[in-house]
């Protein structure tokens, strides 16, 4: 039923998806665990040359995941709060409640990345994030396919990138059965771009 | 898939025809159709109905569930059981669509029927989101659902196949040894 361009589209790490790579610039809060000679540029609060170990600063998450090992002798990332002890039981009381769009817009990739780094919370983590989407699941569901014709903002604000996506396909369906419904679907009807251009008609130009 | 392409599918219906014409048997790659004689009714596809009615050359009779009474029966049926319904055919919605818009003189009470139709409908796929909903919840593995027309499976296709998409990605974060192992490193 998914022809191969929607598979594509589909897997959550994809390198040439504008998503994922604005996920990847997401940054995390991590602590040096080695001295990093000359690369002392890299912290803007810092005026040495070198960035001693124990330094605390933000890397991108495409940084801290390349430069992740396991024996730690690089850096260790710190949990952001959003995925922390404290958060994790608001998601599990209401899911509903929560503006995952102001948690950082990319809670699930995000999340999903996370646990690359070996938290000791790895478990709680997925599970939790796995409850928050089921939990949502059904607002989202709801709003998607029965807003028809309306400013769908105020639904939008509170959702995260990936309930973006699945709310766009759920209108697409809504809005493909209404203007069937219609009898909008088989009328043809002027492309946009001829339209804007204001093209020209055949007579005007022999004139 | 399109909704113009599930009612492509239901032309194929057959519905019964008064010619007002007369046309000798014609034989088509999908089957024989006729005689036509002028008065006397004949089975053929929505297709040719529709083309015929719209050149005036015949008057299309109402299927046999397309009354005020049965839909009503049909309606509460509905209601009351929380399993789908049979449908009094598995194109409906396509039918009542394209026979009242072309055909409603010929169909009695066409506006009542329209609304019976769109409470049926309407209450179909309330109870398709209920069972998506308690699918994703209670995290099954598969979900038999009898008596559904293609028009309503193909409203909630994309939108249930991506959602079910993103729980395997983020159950599969579950898996042990495989944690987020599995997703391509930049």
């Amino acid at each position: 039923m998914l022809s191969e361009a929607e598979a594509l589209k589909n897997s959550f790490e994809n390198f040439l998806s504008l998503d994922d790579i604005l996920l990847s610039h997401q940054r995390l809060p991590v602590r040096t665990e080695c001295a990093f000679p000359r690369l002392g540029f890299l912290d803007r609060s810092s005026d040495s040359e070198d960035l001693p170990e124990g330094t605390k600063m933000e890397l991108p998450l495409w940084l801290s995941k390349g430069l992740y090992e396991r024996k730690r002798r690089v850096l260790s990332v710190k949990l952001p709060n959003v995925y922390r002890e404290g958060w994790r039981t608001v998601f599990t009381a209401d899911p509903n409640v929560v503006n995952l769009h102001k948690m950082g817009p990319y809670y699930y990739g995000l999340g999903s990345q996370m646990l690359h780094f070996d938290s000791p919370e790895n478990t709680d983590i997925a599970q939790t994030l796995l409850q928050t989407f089921i939990g949502r699941f059904r607002r989202v569901m709801d709003c998607s396919q029965n807003a028809y014709n309306e400013d769908t903002s105020s639904l939008l604000e509170r959702l995260d990138c990936l309930e973006k996506a699945l709310f766009q396909a759920g209108q697409s369906g809504l809005n493909g059965f209404q203007s069937w419904e219609k009898g909008r679907a088989s009328q043809l009807t002027a492309s946009s771009l001829v339209l804007n251009y204001r093209k020209r008609k055949m007579a005007d130009v022999e004139d | 898939m399109d909704p113009s392409e599930v009612e492509f599918l239901a032309e194929k219906e057959l519905v019964k025809i008064i010619p007002n014409f007369s046309l000798d048997k014609i034989y088509l790659i999908g089957g024989d159709l006729g005689p036509f004689n002028p008065g006397l009714p004949v089975d053929v596809p929505l297709w040719l109905a529709l083309n015929f009615k719209q050149r005036q050359k015949c008057r299309i009779i109402p299927p046999d569930w397309m009354d005020v009474e049965k839909l009503e029966e049909i309606r509460e049926l509905e209601k009351r059981e929380e399993a789908f319904t049979p449908v009094p055919s598995p194109y409906y919605m396509e039918l009542t669509k394209l026979l009242l818009n072309h055909a409603s003189d010929n169909i009695p009470k066409a506006d009542e029927i329209r609304t019976l139709v769109k409470d049926i409908w309407d209450t179909r796929i309330a109870k398709l989101r209920l069972s998506a909903d308690s699918f994703i919840s209670q995290q099954e593995a598969h979900a038999k659902l009898d008596n559904l027309t293609l028009m309503e499976i193909n409203t909630i296709r994309e939108f249930l196949l991506d959602s079910l998409n993103c729980m395997y990605k983020l159950r599969s974060n579950l898996q042990p040894g495989s944690s987020g192992r599995t997703f391509t490193d930049f």
